[in-house]
């Protein structure tokens, strides 16, 4: 890569600093092609396909064990593919090495040269490259006020804050104008508040980049809350890959369900299928949901119905099923009233009352309904046997 | 015989008492350990030239002997270049083998290591007895070459440890990060790896130098008057004169040493090398 | 892409190394079934005899001594080593720590014929401790420390102290403390706490660090030869003899290998001895 590359995509504002640009020019879309990684007996991996568009923002989402890392290491070249493909770019990644990939790496704990000052750690990329000393040090700069840590050239990592150093570790990584960047947990190291703040930052960095980003994250508010979308993980499967809204709302088997958000979970058994339209009977009642996630299950069959506490409503007259509050949660924006329900998969419902008032409105020891739109509901083969 | 500072805010006297005894034998314990050095020291300025106790008279005269002994300064200088070889060469070797055993699986791999590793427990007399008869067998004299070689040998595995230790502590995702910013394997080592793997090796090496300045048993095996080291000549003295040249010997070794070590532990931290401190 | 780049660069110098250790280990082997011909360093045909000398009365007696020997100093060095360890381990104070790693460690890197020389004077007829005992009026004439076990094992536990104290220091600090504070919780004092949680968790560095002791005292050499002076025999001695005073190497071999064989005895009973230990301290 030379220093004075022409682009033919020049910054169309000049507001937009160089690197920024140059990134939107270089971003690249990622494919993977039944992908799969053993470790010796264990599949770590299981013939993942998973097509990631130019500038995306993509989530591995999952339990520790489920893959996510696995996947992200085959990406990097870390690690290498025991079947399938990986192009980035449309370009084939199996023989090329990690060093030749071009892929940005922010690793869980950063990874900073302990031995480098913030500077050296920035260029360390560039220099690899043979780029120019004047240019490394503009383009270090610039990096560097990117994650806004102007001036702190000279400090050693050490001498930093861990929002601090994972700054420094997004520049680095940034400053090569990579194809893709990959963040593998990067948040996990930080406390709860600066947390929340650098991921509106990052998020922040990545619109204005338009860097295709994979991100690895056991924690799915903040799958939920940065990516364009999430692919769930466990088990060295995807299970189901969507927009948060999608995953959220309209989990496809149980374990995205129950992964992403909370869920109460009502027994009931299949009564017949119509078309995309499935008639399910539970406790006190029956109703109809959307047959898609139903496929191959016979009438008759033991179903269980997944219904957030959000769509949980207490209902004032009759409702679908019905149980005595038991205790309340106070979560500050909302109530959560956990109601004892005979008919519910371990007893409870949780029903999320926005505001305050729950608790006096309805006391522990109260009878009450509980209602919900079979929208908000979905279905799916019971797992107990 | 627990944490002193708490027992000694607790009001609990049979505690403090505990306490109390606890130290009591740690001390004991420290003087039983110190108590050879201080009586030597004492010794060492004896003006007489048969060991007593307590001294009559006080004298550096066998300071200056020592000095002047030719024995000892010969071993001195035998001592260095051995030492020198040694040490050096068994730092190449047990680094490159403490990475190749950190980082790589290889055929053969653990019965090499069972091998290099095998001389802390096989005894140095046998050693010794080995490569002297090795030599005999290969009909070799016994030259610097033979006693550098045993040297390495004796001293490879507490290279290894040590620069193994390091390799460890050593956050491989480093060198992860330098893949992933274009560094090939060759760049990578030098600019992440070697640079901080610097305080092991250095580590490693100091101790594998003392080691082999001051081994015995095997070097008297291997050597030869013309390669004889200063603990070899140390040893022949004492067994032909009783006065306390030795002693005055032994204090410039033992402040030496203790030097040395200090230095080490100050820039090294000497309890995480020897692994008697938890790391991180 | 190479997957283990440097690999021979790396390995080769050790497998000469190795291959220097083994052929040194190879040539007493040899050696050991190899006839004496008195007079000549070069040995005869190939024998049992010299394992069968060993059985005579006299160097199972000192193979017996040895292993006495270096019994008493391994459990000797057990007993001393463990405060300080604990101390060690346990000082909050930077400076005591240091102080103490220091004192305990030093000792190690002196060198056996320095340390012997220095009990010399402490236990010599006109040593250090005579001369304190006359001086005190305890004592008329000098007791006899030089020349006899007692006056061995005191200095071999001298030798072996440093790679004990190293040894259990490793194992304690690795305990987590939260153990004892859950013991202390329950209701045990600090004594009982000890006794009932610490003391078990130590039991791999304990055994590590008695084994590794047998070794290092079974290897000595300076100190039997210079405090024992011919009248305390051990294997190191013994095969020092041979070799040097009368050139009987093939015994000197064969005293060696059986030495060998029964130090690896001992670490391998060891270590079977800490298997289920560290299944007890395994979280």
């Amino acid at each position: 890569m030379s220093a004075e590359r022409i682009d033919p995509r020049e910054p169309v504002s000049p507001a937009v600093s160089a690197p920024v640009a140059d990134a939107a020019a270089r971003v690249a879309g990622v494919q993977i092609d039944g992908v799969t990684k053993r470790f010796g007996d264990a599949t770590a991996l299981h013939e993942a396909w998973l097509k990631i568009a130019d500038g995306e923002f993509m989530t591995l989402l999952g339990p520790s064990g489920c893959g996510k890392t696995t996947l992200l290491n085959l990406i990097a070249g870390f690690l290498e593919a025991d079947g399938g493909e990986i192009f980035v770019g449309g370009r084939l990644m199996t023989e090329t090495a990690p060093y030749d990939r071009e892929i940005g790496v922010v690793f869980q704990n950063y990874a900073l040269f302990p031995h480098m000052n913030v500077a050296k750690n920035v260029g360390y990329g560039l220099r690899m490259r043979g780029v120019a000393k004047r240019e490394i040090e503009t383009r270090v700069a610039e990096a560097l006020a990117l994650v806004k840590l102007d001036g702190f050239g000279e400090r050693k990592p050490r001498q930093l804050s861990g929002g601090q150093q994972q700054r420094v570790a997004l520049a680095r990584a940034l400053v090569i104008r990579p194809k893709v960047l990959l963040l593998d947990e990067p948040f996990s190291a930080l406390d709860k508040n600066l947390r929340g703040a650098m991921q509106v930052e990052l998020k922040e960095i990545q619109r204005r980049l338009g860097v295709t980003t994979i991100f690895v994250t056991h924690d799915q508010s903040e799958a939920l809350s940065m990516s364009d979308r999430i692919a769930v993980m466990s088990q060295g499967r995807i299970r189901q890959v969507g927009t948060p809204d999608e995953i959220y709302r309209r989990p496809l088997d149980p374990f995205v369900a129950s992964f992403v958000g909370d869920v109460n979970v009502l027994p009931g058994r299949l009564e017949r299928r119509i078309g995309e339209t499935a008639t399910v009977l539970i406790a006190e009642g029956r109703l109809s949901v959307s047959a898609d996630t139903l496929e191959g299950i016979a009438p008759g069959a033991a179903v269980d119905l997944y219904v957030r506490p959000d769509a949980v409503r207490i209902a004032e007259g009759e409702g679908l099923v019905s149980g005595t509050v038991a205790t309340h949660v106070y979560q500050g924006s909302h109530v959560d009233v956990l109601v004892d329900v005979a008919a519910a998969r371990g007893g409870r419902v949780t029903v999320r009352v926005p505001g305050h008032g729950a608790s006096t409105r309805w006391p522990a020891g109260t009878r009450v309904s509980l209602d919900f739109s079979p929208a908000d509901a979905v279905a799916f083969a019971s797992d107990v046997a | 015989m627990s944490d002193p500072r708490k027992r000694l805010i607790s009001a609990k006297a049979g505690e403090r008492l505990l306490a109390i005894a606890g130290w009591t034998v740690v001390w004991l314990v420290v003087a039983f350990i110190i108590l050879p050095a201080v009586v030597v020291g004492i010794s060492a300025f004896n003006d007489r030239a048969i060991l007593s106790f307590p001294p009559q008279a006080w004298s550096t005269r066998w300071f200056a002997r020592a000095f002047s002994y030719r024995d000892f300064s010969e071993g001195f200088r035998n001592g260095l270049i051995i030492t020198a070889f040694a040490s050096s060469i068994a730092l190449v070797v047990g680094a490159g083998f403490a990475f190749a055993l950190d980082r790589y699986s290889f055929r053969g791999k653990m019965a090499l290591e069972a091998v290099l590793t095998s001389p802390l427990v096989i005894p140095h007399f046998t050693i010794g007895l080995g490569f002297l008869i090795l030599a005999a067998q290969i009909h070799a004299t016994r030259t610097f070459a033979l006693v550098i070689v045993c040297h390495v040998v004796l001293v490879l595995p507490f290279v290894m440890r040590s620069v193994y230790v390091s390799l460890r502590n050593l956050d491989s995702r480093l060198e992860l990060a330098a893949a992933s910013l274009g560094a090939r394997p060759g760049r990578a080592l030098f600019t992440v790896t070697l640079p901080l793997l610097i305080p092991g090796l250095f580590s490693g090496w100091l101790f594998a130098a003392i080691l082999s300045f001051n081994e015995f048993t095997a070097s008297l095996f291997v050597t030869a008057q013309a390669t004889q080291t200063l603990p070899v000549a140390m040893y022949n003295y004492v067994r032909e004169y009783a006065d306390p040249t030795l002693a005055a010997l032994s204090v410039i070794y033992i402040v030496v040493t203790a030097l040395l070590l200090t230095i080490a532990n100050a820039f090294l931290g000497l309890g995480k090398v020897l692994n008697v401190e938890h790391v991180r | 892409m190479n997957k283990r780049p440097f690999l021979a660069l790396f390995v080769a110098p050790a497998t000469l190394a190795a291959i220097a250790s083994a052929a040194a280990l190879a040539a007493i082997l040899q050696y050991a079934f190899r006839a004496y011909v008195p007079g000549s360093l070069n040995p005869g045909g190939l024998t049992l005899d010299n394992f069968f000398a060993l059985l005579r009365p006299l160097y199972a007696q000192v193979f017996i001594q040895t292993v006495w020997i270096c019994l008493l100093t391994a459990l000797i060095t057990l007993v001393v080593a463990y405060p300080l360890a604990f101390a060690l381990v346990r000082t909050r104070n930077v400076a005591l720590k240091s102080f103490l790693l220091i004192t305990a460690v030093t000792p190690l890197f002196l060198g056996e014929v320095v340390r012997t020389y220095s009990w010399i004077i402490v236990l010599g007829n006109t040593g250090f401790i005579n001369s304190v005992l006359k001086g005190l009026g305890i004592i008329d004439r000098p007791i006899q420390m030089m020349f006899t076990t007692f006056g061995v094992v005191t200095a071999l536990v001298h030798v072996t102290l440093p790679v004990m104290v190293i040894m259990l220091s490793a194992a304690l600090s690795h305990i987590d403390r939260d153990y004892e504070k859950a013991a202390t919780s329950l209701g045990a004092g600090p004594v009982k706490a000890f006794l009932t949680v610490m003391l078990p968790l130590s039991m791999p560095g304990v055994v590590a660090g008695v084994s590794t002791a047998f070794a290092w005292t079974f290897s000595a050499f300076a100190t039997p030869q210079m405090i024992g002076g011919g009248k305390v025999s051990m294997i190191s001695t013994l095969v020092y003899q041979l070799g040097f005073a009368s050139f009987n190497f093939p015994f000197a071999a064969a005293l060696s290998v059986t030495g060998l064989a029964l130090t690896f005895a001992v670490l391998a009973m060891a270590k079977q001895a800490i298997k289920p230990l560290e299944k007890i301290g395994a979280h």
